[in-house]
């Protein structure tokens, strides 16, 4: 039994970096932007494709796709934000929201049309690849998609942390007004901000893609998961992130050990709706913690 | 100060957050170069607003703002600073997560491509306002009220604005620390910057002041030089107050 928690707990925590990835543009788009980004989920679903594309077409491997992921979907980012975003930013949170659900809804419909509803996996060499140190053994495709994601992480993190302009985000989030009669682009800044969201979403679809089987109509799962990290670890801190992203990783293996595949996932929806209650103010209540 | 104090005017200014509701109906306003101007009024006169337009954060519906003549109506808010244009803005502003140092930091964005003259311009800094010195690897949003105060004002002035707009600087501090601010207004006049104050505060502004303009719903009242004012202030006061 104890190795079985053992192996669930290494299990979970490689997932959990998998989840930080994949969450983590949320949590910044909303934190810095106070954007809701529903289609957040349509960019990870898309990340998935581009890694099988890049590997039918090209061979390559996904981990190089996930370092191409970051400029390509960063550009992507920046392009919705300047094309919709910006138009609706001093409108009303709720048509934003809107917005957002018909860019998921088209892009969705989009990927549907382009590449059916089946299922697909990426398979690599690694794959199935299987690493045992002492009791423990570890799955190749998600050492690799973990160890990337944990990358990715602390990049944004020194991003955010470590230089002027990161600095420059967090005062934007903080008080926009005060930041632009310094000096500061707040319009410019925030598409980088986007365009960086979405870059996370994108390597994080990759990474998901490594992991799980995963077909054009399958992202909302994701998009519930990156609230309940959100939710659960706070909002905008990369490190809040992470440590929501180890909780639902954990958690997610951990009773998987427990109970029948089929129930981890109405947990794990449960959870999310008891946090939500729970939290009083939702979302809201997320946001009050200080970047 | 290297450069000379540049000449602020506005004309026919029309501004308000909705459609249809006007604030401002029409304000003329001039900040003599190297002068200290005070804008007094009522609650709702439009002091603030005026100086949100004048600042870039809100678009007006008609007129005009000239800097030495130069029509800047449509520069952003980031624009202006780079023209020497600084603006603090009314109650707490400090970015509360960043260190007392990284905010100083952040106040010179624009010297952000010259490392050199945006640490001298930080040194500058701590020898001006010396009781930062000790407070600078503290997160902002730990200090007291005063402290974040100063460490705005501090902000505000890596940059060496030349034109500087204050609104309500004194709001919610202590007494000592409202007469140190208003001694820092009265400096950055002796520098000859251009500065334009918004206050409630109407006998400590008109103190510090050049010339006076004073609102009334969104319209120009009266204006003259301090003197005039001095006499007629407790009139003025009882006014406004409606007593």
């Amino acid at each position: 039994m104890l190795s079985l928690l053992l192996q669930a707990a290494v299990d979970g925590i490689l997932l959990g970096l998998i989840y930080t990835i994949m969450a983590l543009g949320l949590s910044l788009i909303l934190g810095v932007l106070g954007v809701i980004n529903v289609a957040h989920s349509v960019f990870i679903m898309l990340g998935s494709f581009f890694a099988l594309g890049l590997l039918t077409l090209l061979h390559l491997d996904p981990a190089v796709s996930f370092v191409l992921s970051v400029p390509v979907f960063f550009l992507a980012g920046a392009a919705v934000y300047r094309l919709l975003i910006q138009r609706v930013q001093r409108a009303p949170a709720t048509i934003g929201i809107l917005v957002l659900f018909g860019l998921m809804v088209v892009v969705e419909t989009a990927g549907i049309l382009l590449w059916t509803t089946d299922t697909r996996v990426i398979t690599v060499g690694y794959s199935n690849l299987r690493l045992s140190a002492g009791p423990v053994t570890v799955n190749g495709a998600r050492l690799v998609a973990g160890g990337l994601s944990l990358l990715a992480t602390a990049a944004a993190y020194w991003f955010l942390k470590r230089t002027l302009t990161g600095r420059a985000v967090v005062a934007m989030a903080d008080n926009r007004d005060a930041a632009s009669v310094l000096g500061m682009d707040v319009d410019r800044l925030s598409m980088l901000i986007f365009g960086l969201g979405i870059a996370a979403a994108g390597a994080g679809g990759v990474a998901i893609g490594m992991t799980f089987p995963f077909a054009p109509q399958d992202h909302i799962q994701w998009l519930a998961w990156a609230f309940l990290i959100v939710i659960v670890g706070g909002l905008g801190r990369v490190e809040s992130t992470l440590l929501g992203g180890l909780v639902i990783g954990l958690v997610q293996t951990l009773a998987g050990v427990l109970l029948p595949f089929s129930w981890v996932f109405l947990l794990m929806y449960l959870l999310l709706l008891v946090l939500l209650i729970v939290r009083g103010q939702g979302l809201a209540g997320a946001r009050r913690r200080e970047l | 100060m290297t450069a000379t104090a540049p000449e602020l005017r506005v004309e026919g200014l029309e501004a308000g957050y909705y459609a249809g509701q006007s604030v401002l109906r029409g304000v003329d306003l001039r900040a003599a170069p190297g002068k200290l101007t005070v804008i007094l009024g009522p609650n709702g006169a439009g002091k603030s607003t005026a100086l949100r337009v004048l600042a870039g954060l809100l678009p007006p519906a008609a007129g005009r703002v000239l800097v030495d003549g130069h029509d800047i109506t449509r520069v952003p808010a980031h624009g202006r600073a780079r023209l020497g244009i600084a603006f603090l803005p009314q109650g707490r502003s400090v970015f509360a997560a960043l260190t007392v140092h990284q905010n100083l930091e952040l106040g010179g964005w624009i010297l952000r491509r010259r490392r050199q003259d945006l640490d001298r311009a930080l040194e500058a800094a701590y020898e001006r306002y010396p009781k930062l010195r000790p407070l600078r690897d503290r997160p902002a949003g730990s200090l007291s009220g005063g402290q974040q105060r100063l460490v705005e004002i501090a902000r505000m002035m890596i940059a060496d604005p030349r034109l500087i707009l204050i609104d309500e600087p004194s709001a919610g501090l202590a007494p000592n620390l409202t007469e140190e601010v208003y001694e820092e207004l009265a400096r950055l006049r002796v520098e000859g910057r251009t500065v334009l104050l918004v206050d409630q505060n109407v006998r400590a502004a008109v103190e510090v002041a050049d010339y006076v303009f004073t609102l009334e719903s969104g319209r120009n009242h009266l204006e003259g030089d301090r003197e005039r004012f001095e006499r007629e202030l407790g009139a003025l006061i009882r006014a406004w107050l409606r007593v």
